[in-house]
């Protein structure tokens, strides 16, 4: 009786000690995925949530980010209506005219009335059209497009919303979800132009995905991590952007970053002069707005990307000088913005300069030129960068040394790094790509012409033939 | 069993959730829904995968299945749809009730055959810790689990210096189908079209 209690007294004794632990250890676990996934809060926000007042630990996981997410949402949603304002200006510049200039001063209220308009426009469903998937479809787009805003890092210290480990690919896959919302647009409209539409944005973004795929892992090489402030960090212990690094890296990402965000020259899914507007042709009002939403927050997070891999992210010379925390962040925040801002000029400024490619075209580029390119370029990096490894490594000049636990190259290494990307390694996709493409008739149009005429002929002799023997 | 807390909760809603879509995925009458509903059972799976602590892995299945393949798959229904009224007609059911008793016992007993001495594998040989997850281990270090894990890097390692060759081998039969496909692919009239 007496042994049967204790022993049963003991038991629950380790139970409790078990489960005890177990909670322990769990909140414990809780917290170290809390504390390395989120960016520590800024210094105010943990002394205003101290022990008497509130809970620091929901006060620095649970309602700082609500607040991070927020802010990101509302400012990029903004900067995504005055995009599409800076859009009309561009193009009016471009074009000798003025743009919006009615609403407000120099127009800049025209955002306002624009979405204003959309919101109040009928919401038309067509009869015959798939009504779960044409409402779906949109929700798509935009939920892909602006999940990605997440690990993007927009700033230093407490402006990044979460820093995961495999921050990039995050954003490739989220992003490539985008597709599937042009294309189930484009079916579920139930009309030809959208369908045309959807079945070319799948076969190009699938195709530019692969270029764009391709051309990051140059980069990747040097800084042998995913993670996106782990990349800006790897920079600055370099001590170089990895653009001079990777030139052709650049290049090919910005190329299938175009193609991939279904801007012009590319913009075969939604050529109005061709499919009315192709994918979104049935849609109107606010289901409209999201397709738009969704295609400007793309350019954002294509233009976030590409700054963050080969342009330093919000690193900028100089800017190590300031030595206030809060001014640094928000400085930062303004460098990175920036950053942005140029590359999006970039965009408007190639639309509103060339002409729409045509769809065999759009392919040979993405396949015969921008694929090669990129495998070219992992093959050329990766054999420069094992010739520079430490001579105890098996490098042959030892351009690189340890510091820490991470490969960091010498200014020798730099100079030879930024030698050879651009001296040699452009040369000589230049040829592989000349000698591939050396009998394709792609961009020639004087040969395709050549080469209409000629059948033409063939075709016509053939018809003429048969005749003049009957007649002779 | 060793599942806990909210990761107890977490596995069952997204198992659950896998499988009512699968369900869906074959008594969907058009092709387009089957593909909707088997892309949703795909992104539950890749959760799962970040319940795993396998981050990388989720984000390749996102990447792969859900932003190539399954687009792939829209683009070849949409290219061969017939009208929707045509496809409510098509019965969905063969009535080969008898034969699926069959087989979905053979296929339960087999998953449970195949479960029982994977199951061992998660318990640790410790009985005191036998309360602690495969998710668990990540934090014995101190390290928080998923977060900056070295997830990637195993599977990098792995792939390319401990199975280098069958890695190799798999790419080359992926290039000779890729050859193989743009072959069958190439018509005749290309061909005369390129000379």
């Amino acid at each position: 009786m007496m042994i049967d209690e204790c022993g049963t007294e003991r038991q629950s004794v380790l139970r409790s000690s078990i489960i005890n632990s177990q909670f322990i250890n769990h909140q414990f676990n809780m917290l170290g995925i809390l504390t390395t996934l989120m960016f520590v809060a800024p210094e105010w926000v943990r002394r205003w949530t101290k022990e008497p007042r509130g809970n620091a630990f929901w006060a620095e996981f649970v309602l700082w980010p609500l607040i991070q997410i927020l802010l990101v949402l509302f400012i990029v949603l903004t900067i995504v209506a005055y995009l599409v304002y800076l859009e009309r200006k561009v193009s009016a510049f471009i074009q000798a005219r003025l743009g919006p200039m009615r609403v407000g001063p120099w127009g800049l209220l025209q955002p306002a009335a624009d979405g204003l308009k959309l919101l109040l426009k009928e919401d038309i469903i067509p009869l015959k059209a798939d009504k779960a998937v044409f409402q779906i479809a949109p929700i798509i787009s935009v939920v892909s497009a602006l999940v990605v805003l997440a690990v993007i890092p927009w700033g230093a210290a407490w402006a990044t919303i979460a820093n995961i480990n495999i921050g990039l690919l995050f954003v490739l896959a989220v992003s490539s979800v985008g597709v599937l919302g042009l294309v189930l647009a484009g079916w579920s409209s139930n009309s030809k132009y959208s369908l045309l539409g959807a079945l070319r944005s799948s076969a190009q973004m699938v195709s530019y995905e692969i270029g764009m795929g391709l051309s990051i892992i140059g980069a990747l090489m040097f800084a042998r991590t995913l993670s996106m402030s782990g990349i800006i960090d790897a920079q600055q212990a370099d001590g170089v952007w990895y653009v001079f690094f990777q030139p052709i890296g650049f290049l090919v990402y910005m190329v299938s970053a175009l193609g991939e965000t279904n801007r012009a020259p590319f913009d075969l899914p939604e050529a109005e002069s061709e499919l009315v507007a192709g994918y979104h042709t049935e849609y109107s009002g606010f289901r409209w707005a999201l397709f738009f939403m969704a295609e400007y927050t793309g350019m954002i997070v294509t233009s976030a990307i590409a700054v963050t891999l080969f342009l330093g992210g919000w690193q900028f010379p100089g800017l190590n000088l300031i030595t206030n925390k809060t001014v640094f962040a928000f400085v930062s925040i303004g460098v990175f913005a920036a950053k942005i801002l140029v590359l999006i000029y970039l965009y408007m400024w190639f639309r509103w300069t060339w002409p729409r490619y045509r769809y065999d075209q759009l392919m040979d580029l993405g396949w015969k030129w921008m694929i090669p390119a990129g495998l070219a370029n992992i093959v050329l990096t990766g054999i420069w960068y094992v010739l520079a490894l430490p001579k105890s490594q098996g490098g042959l000049w030892g351009f690189m040394a340890l510091k820490g636990d991470r490969l960091v190259p010498t200014k020798w290494g730099i100079a030879y790094f930024v030698a050879t990307g651009f001296a040699v390694t452009i040369p000589i996709i230049w040829i592989v790509l000349a000698s591939i493409n050396r009998r394709s008739r792609d961009f020639n149009l004087h040969a395709q012409r050549q080469l209409q005429i000629k059948l033409r002929a063939e075709r016509l002799q053939r018809h003429s033939e048969p005749a003049g023997e009957s007649a002779s | 069993m060793q599942l806990h807390g909210w990761e107890a909760v977490l596995f069952y809603v997204l198992a659950f959730m896998t499988l009512i879509m699968a369900v869906f995925v074959i008594s969907a009458r058009i092709a387009v829904h089957s593909a909707l509903f088997l892309i949703s059972a795909l992104v539950n799976v890749a959760l799962i995968f970040i319940l795993l602590r396998a981050e990388f892995v989720a984000g390749v299945q996102i990447l792969v299945y859900v932003g190539g393949v399954m687009v792939l798959f829209l683009f070849v229904i949409m290219l061969v749809q017939t009208r929707a009224e045509e496809e409510a007609k098509v019965k969905l059911y063969t009535g080969q009730t008898k034969a699926v008793y069959v087989i979905a016992m053979l296929l339960a007993f087999s998953f449970i055959a195949a479960m029982r001495p994977a199951q061992s594998a998660f318990l640790s040989s410790d009985s005191a810790n036998s309360t602690v997850t495969a998710a668990d281990r990540g934090t014995t270090t101190g390290a928080g689990a998923g977060s900056l894990s070295e997830d990637t890097q195993k599977v990098g390692d792995a792939l390319y210096r401990q199975a280098a060759l069958p890695f190799e081998i798999a790419s080359l039969l992926l290039l000779v189908a890729m050859v193989g496909a743009i072959l069958l692919a190439r018509g005749s009239k290309q061909e005369k079209l390129h000379e």
